[in-house]
């Protein structure tokens, strides 16, 4: 662990000594780059170098490790690359941009997610340029009514200070709390109602991040009332005030549930995992013959299980590893093993079978109307 | 709130109907409604009507958040082995395939997988898990160990479970006879057991039926 | 609220009429599945309240609560409190809430219209009942009185039970009244008058919790009565052995300590075989013979002949097999015997309950604790509904339409001549022949639905249609109602209250929860209303059913079935009252506890036939042993239908499906009716697990899909029959009746089994609960 350890807090230095050297070449030597800002960016470089570190060690754990390589073993297959990466564009669209698989989990849970996420998405587009002093708009000389942008140090383009363009521009963190604001009500919302999310949500876990976001959000409204409508009143105040929400919320990022944003992205890996196992041979149940995963994933488990400490090996018979079961005759096994016992004690008899093998028990409900939950489920369990 | 230690789950397969009464009532369970997280499934119906009700076992180590790659199982600090966290679930079945019980159940559309969770909404407030408070055999049963002791005389909870070299200990226990010699349950070893149940003799037919 | 699928992918566009199938009726009003949507799935939603009631369901009435939002009822909850169930319930208790709300839900009332496809257009809820009037009167000027007929049925409240009696033999002074538990409760309800001269369990089933041999005779408990498994279960984890005989190995058949496989239609023989085996052994209370009961000698010396060899070759059941049975029931120092539909369903079901009581009572082991029998009632009100004047021969309390002094009793009551009552009338199915004979002509039907649930219903088709006038009052569209002249909406459990009495005789309460939708009313107003448009009014103004049940009590004092002292305060403290509950009991008898008698027939107890010689009713206050000679069922199998069918239900549905055919879990819980045969008969016919199978009898054909499991006898296939149409598993069974209860043989007769040649025409245009 010691090594994994070691090993994580050099990646996180070196994202972070990285970003740092970025921002002094964006900025032109920090020529471009706002003093005012310092904390931001020191609070960016914390967040940089614990977001490495974690990710670091979460990808040292074995499952993680293994289906890390797996993943892109997979997506860099022989023969089916370009299919793969056709297939990640389209994923990447649908499921990490368009959210599609928390629309399905409930459209109110979309639509929640999808003003959170872009809200978030845009005010960082927005931000992180100007903190790092990447992105600076300049008047242009001896023209009073247009800015020019300036993009890593080099002129980039130029546009009327009254255009649409340059309201949206400038406006663009009060739209992007718009949409933060009405996400984290709805999300709220559903913590406050609902009984299934009262009974297991956490409060640094489901709302800190929550409270974090409308702080940040809120405060930052208040500072464009402040310079829009008011002349600029409690303007210190409110922009340490904001400093120190966005600030808090960076400092926060890798340690709470904001870390799946960075996580999350491996559900690709997954998909391309999944596609490659269908393809391949299957495993076959030691107890009924029938074919229910990949054997790529029941050997990746067997390693995985090893690895961690697991000891599912069966010293006699054909069966080697329980992990050889499928989940239907596991729970077969673990049924008959209590019914045994009752042996001599209740009626009835072992009914004994001619076949070679067991049948493969069946799912109870015909319709499978509470059955399995979808396609998945009920094709490898319960055929 | 975490699930009173006094209120334990006990399980007689051996009572079960199949009535499906879990199934029906798993789905009004306010963290997962509309859908049914228990597993019931006939052993053998073509030899007899044995059933097999298997909810989460709530193992002390769980297999399944270990081979997690997301991090996505949490056990909570009553012992309760939680669905899998939404935000970090990536679907990749490895909890389905690993879990020594055969208990989660894989949403792909969804990228989820989704398992019993003791009915948390209800446990942690004092109330049955829906399936032990309808199940009508009391297959599945909640309630503190006296009771057990005292409805159950000739049966002790067991919760210590043998797979291959494996020992997995659970917040949930199985009856067992009370004067089972061992103190555990081993899963392995009953692998090929056929099922369970009466026969209608042959001989107790007139020749004209038989095959 | 609900999910109907009405217009859904799987219907076949281009369904227009086959003949039989019915389809455009179907289309326009179900049965469709209804699932949990919008409210009723969304966990966030506070209910207004939660009404602590029963399930509308089977006869043991679990209590639970619904829980109610904006007037639908959104889900349930456990009810840890109630005594019976503790919180238990079956699947149907746990979906019924998708019942209601339900888009199939007839909102209005309809008349039958030609020249539509549906069959039938809207009517006003006046001008429905002004016609239902008109039509009455017409025909009872025409045809006379009892020329229109009644059928009513036991999953009524007691109140409408009382009312429905009430209606027919004071309003429409017809004989012609019977009810849907003539299908159901009648044997045990005769058997145990003639045993023991009262008809209700004789014990509470916590007796059944002590009991060392619990016997189970003709009950699949597991799926027909699902919450008596955990009474059973627990006898058992306290030593107790369980003996089941069935033909089937059912669920709880599948570790009891004894099987007896009987052979349908053969449990007379099998029981008088244990009792001469009881004899031989002297495994019987000569004492509590002697004191309490009478006839056993002669019920000793017919069951002689009855020898364990010929026991086993007339049941089927291995010899030592009925040795042990005998032994454990004889030896045994507490006992409780349990039995259903399967030994009741019978030409000879009656003889098939005194032979299982005979063993009882030889056994002296009944009216002490954890000593019982009990017949496990089967409807919502199997119990209460078969107590109160709705049988063809039956006035309120229990009380004999043919007995001049009940006569004059309930005649007082009713405000009217005793003379001017009819005498008893005729049963279920002899109504629907009479119907057939043109002998009635007019017909008003409530909560029954025979063209499902009676035997040969291609018969009792033909036969409603030959009526004048039929009225039927649903809350849905049954089968049946899609006959009817007119169609009244009537009023689901949950929109109504009363009481009911359950399994036990435990009087419980049923609350009120939603009101009815739409033009839909309380089935005692609609009644009230055809009354009073008949002008016929008297005797029908009650505002609630409170008031019915208050006219109840009295009309049952002093019966046998007395509920006087029940209130329904007295009900809703101590969690029901089992009756006999008298208001007030004679000098020197003690009063009787807040809870009601729990037990029947305690030694010293008091009864009013008896009036304290002896603690069962009859006027000497001993029990009755009753000989019962064996007869066969009234079709045996031959060489051309050689195979034994047998009837029953699944856990999933109740009855003829009318509700739980609309409720989607449920319906995919077990879609279809399937065709259980044993692999040996299967091998024989060539046909396996999932093949279209074609059953055919003497009466009608019916094909379905094959379950082949070797949980039945090879000689007999099993269908359930919960639903309608093709799919009816009663297009096969013989309308054979007993000749004292009038029970159809349900559970007997004769078929041959062929693979079918290919899907039937159903199977491409129906869904599965249509």
């Amino acid at each position: 662990m010691n090594r994994d350890v070691r090993r994580s807090a050099t990646r996180g230095l070196v994202a972070s000594s990285t970003l740092g050297a970025l921002i002094v070449a964006g900025s032109r030597n920090l020529d471009h780059f706002d003093a005012a800002l310092v904390a931001y960016t020191f609070s960016i470089l914390f967040a940089t170098f614990g977001l490495t570190y974690r990710y670091s060690m979460w990808l040292s754990r074995p499952p993680t490790a293994l289906y890390w390589r797996r993943g892109w073993q997979a997506f860099f297959r022989r023969g089916l690359l370009i299919r793969h990466a056709g297939q990640l564009l389209s994923r990447i669209g649908l499921d990490v941009l368009g959210n599609r698989f928390i629309v399905r989990r409930g459209q109110l849970r979309g639509l929640t997610h999808l003003l959170i996420m872009w809200g978030c998405i845009i005010a960082v587009a927005i931000t992180f340029p100007l903190v790092f002093g990447w992105l600076h708009f300049s008047p242009v000389p001896g023209d009073l009514t247009r800015y020019e942008a300036v993009v890593f140090g080099f002129r980039a383009f130029r546009f009327p200070h009254d255009s649409t363009l340059a309201f949206f521009l400038f406006h663009g963190l009060v739209w992007a709390s718009f949409l933060v604001i009405a996400g984290v009500m709805l999300a709220m919302r559903r913590r406050m109602r609902e009984g299934g999310a009262a009974a297991l949500q956490r409060f640094a876990e489901d709302f800190m991040p929550l409270v974090l976001l409308f702080a940040v959000s809120v405060t930052g409204l208040m500072l464009t009332a402040s310079y829009t409508w008011m002349k600029g009143y409690g303007f210190t105040f409110i922009s340490i005030l904001h400093a120190v929400t966005v600030i808090g919320t960076f400092l926060w990022l890798p340690f709470g549930k904001f870390f799946h944003v960075f996580q999350r992205p491996a559900q690709l890996g997954v998909g391309f995992y999944k596609d490659v196992g269908r393809l391949e041979e299957k495993a076959h149940c030691r107890r009924c013959g029938h074919a229910f995963t990949s054997r790529m994933h029941v050997l990746d488990l067997i390693e995985v299980e090893r690895k961690l400490g697991y000891r599912y090996e069966i010293a006699a018979g054909e069966v080697e590893h329980y992990q050889w079961i499928c989940p239907p005759c596991r729970r077969a096994s673990f049924v008959m093993a209590q019914g045994l016992l009752w042996r001599g004690h209740r009626g009835g008899s072992s009914l004994p079978c001619a076949e070679a093998l067991l049948p493969m028990p069946t799912f109870a409900n015909r319709g499978l109307g509470e059955g399995p939950l979808d396609s998945e489920d009920a094709e490898n369990f319960h055929p | 709130m975490p699930v009173p230690e006094t209120f334990e789950f006990f399980i007689d397969a051996g009572r079960c109907i199949g009535c499906q009464s879990c199934i029906q009532a798993c789905a009004e369970c306010d963290t997962h409604k509309g859908q049914s997280m228990i597993q019931l499934d006939y052993v053998d119906r073509a030899r007899s009507t044995q059933t097999l009700p298997v909810v989460c076992m709530h193992c002390d180590s769980p297999t399944c958040a270990e081979v997690c790659p997301a991090d996505a199982i949490k056990r909570t600090e009553d012992g309760v082995v939680q669905t899998a966290r939404k935000p970090r679930c990536i679907a990749c079945n490895n909890c389905v395939l690993a879990c020594p019980f055969g208990v989660p159940k894989m949403n792909t559309r969804m990228n989820l997988m989704m398992k019993c969770d003791m009915c948390h909404d209800r446990t942690s407030v004092g109330l049955k898990p829906m399936c032990a408070s309808v199940c009508p055999s009391q297959a599945l049963a909640f309630g503190t160990r006296e009771e057990m002791a005292k409805l159950r005389p000739r049966s002790k909870p067991v919760n210590t479970f043998q797979f291959g070299a494996q020992t997995i200990r659970t917040k949930v226990n199985v009856m067992v006879p009370a004067d089972a010699q061992r103190e555990f349950v081993d899963v392995t070893a009953a692998m090929h057991e056929p099922t369970i149940g009466h026969e209608v003799l042959d001989d107790v037919f007139g020749a004209e039926v038989r095959a | 609220m609900s999910d109907a699928h009405h217009s859904s992918a799987g219907e076949p566009a281009a369904a227009t009429r086959a003949p039989g199938l019915e389809l455009d009726m179907i289309r326009e009003f179900g049965p469709f599945r209804a699932y949990a949507s919008d409210v009723r799935i969304d966990s966030g939603v506070t209910p207004d309240k939660r009404v602590k009631t029963h399930c509308c369901f089977c006869g043991q009435q679990c209590g639970l609560e619904l829980k109610v939002k904006d007037n639908t009822i959104i889900g349930i909850e456990p009810w840890y409190d109630f005594p019976f169930n503790r919180g238990m319930l079956c699947p149907k208790g746990v979906k019924r809430y998708l019942q209601q709300a339900h888009p199939d839900r007839l909102l209005h009332a309809y008349e039958k219209d030609a020249s539509r496809a549906s069959g039938f257009r809207k009517l006003g809820y006046e001008d429905a009942v002004r016609r239902v009037a008109e039509a009455i009167a017409r025909i009872q000027r025409e045809h006379g009185r009892d020329a229109f007929a009644v059928l009513s049925g036991a999953s009524l409240t007691t109140e409408k039970a009382y009312l429905m009696g009430k209606f027919a033999h004071l309003c429409l002074g017809t004989a012609n009244i019977d009810y849907n538990g003539r299908l159901c409760m009648v044997s045990a309800g005769a058997g145990n008058k003639k045993a023991f001269g009262v008809d209700r369990a004789a014990n509470p089933w916590s007796d059944i919790l002590g009991a060392e041999v619990v016997l189970v005779a003709g009950a699949n408990v597991a799926e027909c009565a699902p919450i008596t498994t955990n009474y059973i279960w627990q006898a058992r984890e306290h030593g107790a052995k369980i003996i089941v005989v069935d033909p089937r190995i059912t669920p709880l058949a599948r570790t009891c300590d004894l099987f007896l496989p009987v052979k349908p239609g053969r449990d007379t023989a099998l029981f008088s075989g244990i009792l001469q085996l009881m004899i031989e052994n002297d495994w019987i209370d000569r004492a509590f013979i002697e004191a309490h009961t009478v006839g056993f000698d002669a019920v000793a010396a017919q069951v002689r002949e009855w020898t364990p060899e010929r026991t086993a070759n007339v049941t089927g059941v291995a010899e030592k097999t009925i040795r042990q049975a005998a032994e454990w029931w004889g030896a045994a120092k507490t006992s409780f015997l349990l039995h259903a539909r399967g030994i009741e369903h019978h030409s000879h079901g009656v003889q098939n309950v005194l032979s299982t009581i005979n063993i009882v009572l030889a056994s002296g082991r009944i009216g002490r604790p954890n000593c019982g029998y009990a017949t496990i009632t089967g409807q919502a009100n199997g119990q209460g509904g078969r107590e109160h004047g709705q049988k063809c021969d039956q006035l309120p309390g229990g009380r004999d339409l043919a007995n001049p002094e009940h006569r004059a009793y309930v005649a007082e009551i009713w405000g009217m001549n005793a003379d001017e009552l009819p005498q008893p009338g005729v049963d279920a199915y002899e109504i629907m022949r009479k119907a057939e004979r043109g002998e009635i002509r007019g017909l008003l039907s409530i909560c029954f639905n025979p063209v499902v649930s009676l035997p040969d219903n291609n018969f009792v088709r033909a036969a409603l249609e030959k009526l004048d006038f039929f009225v039927a009052i649903d809350f849905f569209m049954s089968e049946t109602a899609r006959y009817a002249d007119v169609v009244l909406p009537g009023s689901l459990q949950e929109e109504d209250e009363g009481t009911v009495t359950q399994v036990e005789g435990r009087i419980v309460r049923i609350q009120k929860a939603v009101e009815c939708p739409g033009e839909a009313r309380e089935d005692w107003r609609i009644i009230q209303d055809i009354a009073k448009a008949l002008g016929r009014e008297r005797g029908f103004t009650f505002q609630n059913p409170g008031q019915i049940f208050d006219e109840l009590r009295v009309a049952s004092k002093g019966g046998v079935c007395d509920y006087s002292g029940v209130t329904y305060a007295r009900i809703e403290q101590n969690f029901g009252v089992f009756w006999p509950c008298p208001s007030e009991t004679p000098p020197g008898v003690p009063e009787t506890s807040p809870q009601g008698t729990l037990r029947l027939f305690e030694p010293g107890s008091w009864n009013p036939v008896a009036k304290g010689t002896g603690p069962f009713y009859f006027p000497d206050g001993r029990a009755r042993f009753n000989p019962t000679p064996y007869v066969g069922p009234a079709e045996d199998v031959d060489e051309n239908y050689p195979i034994i069918l047998t009837t029953g239900r699944v856990v999933s549905q109740f009855l003829s499906g009318n509700q739980t055919r609309r409720i989607g879990p449920l319906v995919d819980h077990y879609p279809e009716p399937r065709v259980e045969i044993h692999p040996q008969l299967a091998l024989r016919l060539g046909i396996s697990d999932g093949d279209w199978t074609l059953v055919e009898s003497r009466r009608g054909n019916c094909t379905l899909r094959a379950s082949v499991v070797k949980t039945i006898r090879p000689d007999t296939i099993f269908i359930p029959y919960h639903w309608g149409g093709r799919k009816s598993a009663n297009q096969l069974t013989i309308s054979a009746q007993d000749p004292i209860s009038k029970i159809p043989e349900f559970k007997v007769c004769a078929v041959r089994v062929v693979k079918a040649p290919g899907q039937p025409e159903y199977a491409a245009l129906l869904q599965p609960q249509q």
